[in-house]
C-alpha cells in the first residue's frame, strides 16, 4: 500500500529532485527546531527555570501560536519527506516509534496548552504540573532522537 | 592555514572520546545536544525576529522578549557549539573537506552569528519605538534568512 504512495507523480518529482527535496529538508528541519524551541521555553518557565519575568500566560500566550504554526508546517514537510520512501518507512519500527513519540509528545502539548491559564493563577505551580511540563519537555527531546535513529539505526532518509 | 587545521583535528579524532563517538552506538545522542540547543536557539532567534518584523502577538515588545529570552538563547548555543564540536571531532577531517560543511561553518554561521548579535544589541533601542522602523524589520528579516541558509547548508552536508 505505502509503496504505491511512491508511485505518485508529484512524490516522484519530488524523490528525484535534489533541490526540491533538500527544500523540503530545509523547511522540515528549520520548523522542528522553531516549534519544539517554543515548547521548551513554556516547559521551563513552568518549570520555573526560564524567563521567570514573565508570568506563565504572558509568555504562553505569545509563543503557543508559534507553536502550532511551526508544528503545522513541520507535520506538512514531514509527511512529504515520508512519502518519497514511504514503502520503507512504513513498516520502519525506530519510524514508528518517532510517530508514537510525537502523538504523546503531542497530547502534552496540548495538556499545558489548555492548562497554562489555569496554572498563571497559581501563587505556586504544583508538583503535578510541574511534572507534566518536564514530561512534555522530555518527550519532545524523545521525538527528536527517534527522528536521528532513524537514520543511524535503520539508515533512512 | 589549512594544513594547521587538519593537523588538529587529527590530533581530535585520535582523543578516545572523539574514538567513542565514532566508534560506538552513542553519535544520534551527540545529534539529540545539537539539535536540542538548535531547538531553543534558532526559537529564541526566531521568536525575537518575529516580533520585530510585527507578526503576531504584540503582548511584549521586541526588547522585552529580547530581554526575557536572553539567558536561555545564549545557554541553548552553548549546547550547539558543543554538541557541533562533537559531532564534528569524531571524523573531523571528513567534514574539513566537505563544500557545504565549509560554507556553513566557514562562511554562514560566523554571518549569522554576527548579525544575530547585531540585532540582539540594536532590539533593545528599536524595540522600544511605538513603530519598528523599516530598518529594523530587515534586520530581523535577514536573519531569519541566515539561519535558513545555515540549515540548508547542513542539509546538503551529505550530498558533497
Amino acid at each position: 500500500m505505502w509503496e504505491s504512495l511512491e508511485q505518485v507523480g508529484w512524490v516522484k518529482v519530488l524523490g528525484t529532485t535534489g533541490w526540491l527535496y533538500s527544500s523540503v529538508s530545509v523547511v522540515h528541519y528549520f520548523t522542528l527546531f522553531f516549534f519544539i524551541g517554543t515548547i521548551i521555553l513554556v516547559d521551563l518557565r513552568i518549570l520555573g527555570l526560564a524567563g521567570r519575568g514573565q508570568t506563565i500566560s504572558l509568555l504562553a500566550d505569545q509563543l503557543l501560536p508559534w507553536t502550532w504554526i511551526g508544528f503545522t508546517l513541520a507535520m506538512i514537510s514531514g509527511f512529504l519527506l515520508f512519502t518519497t520512501d514511504a514503502g520503507d518507512y512504513a513498516p520502519d519500527h525506530v519510524f514508528q516509534a518517532k510517530m508514537l513519540v510525537i502523538l504523546l509528545a503531542f497530547v502534552f502539548t496540548v495538556i499545558v496548552h489548555r492548562g497554562q491559564r489555569r496554572w498563571n493563577q497559581l501563587s505556586a505551580i504544583p508538583l503535578g504540573v510541574k511534572v507534566v511540563a518536564a514530561l512534555s519537555l522530555l518527550l519532545w527531546l524523545g521525538a527528536i532522537l527517534a527522528g536521528v535513529d532513524i537514520a543511524a539505526l535503520s539508515g533512512l532518509g | 592555514m589549512h594544513d594547521f587545521l587538519v593537523a588538529i583535528t587529527k590530533w581530535i579524532g585520535q582523543t578516545s572520546w572523539a574514538t567513542v563517538i565514532r566508534t560506538t552506538r552513542i553519535y544520534p545522542y551527540i545529534q539529540l545536544i545539537h539539535f536540542s540547543g538548535l531547538s531553543l536557539w534558532l526559537g529564541t532567534n526566531v521568536l525575537v525576529d518575529l516580533r520585530i518584523l510585527g507578526v503576531g502577538s504584540k503582548r511584549q515588545t521586541a526588547a522585552e522578549l529580547s530581554e526575557a529570552l536572553f539567558i536561555w538563547n545564549w545557554i541553548a548555543f552553548c549546547f550547539v557549539v558543543l554538541g557541533g564540536f562533537l559531532l564534528f571531532s569524531g571524523i573531523g577531517t571528513t567534514y574539513l573537506e566537505n563544500a557545504a560543511f565549509e560554507v556553513k561553518l566557514g562562511f554562514f554561521v560566523p554571518l549569522a552569528l554576527s548579525w544575530h548579535i547585531l540585532v540582539q544589541r540594536k532590539v533593545r533601542n528599536w524595540g522600544r519605538q511605538a513603530d519598528t522602523p523599516p530598518v529594523a524589520k530587515l534586520s530581523a528579516l535577514i536573519e531569519v534568512l541566515l539561519w535558513v541558509c545555515v540549515v540548508a547548508a547542513a542539509v546538503e552536508i551529505p550530498n558533497y
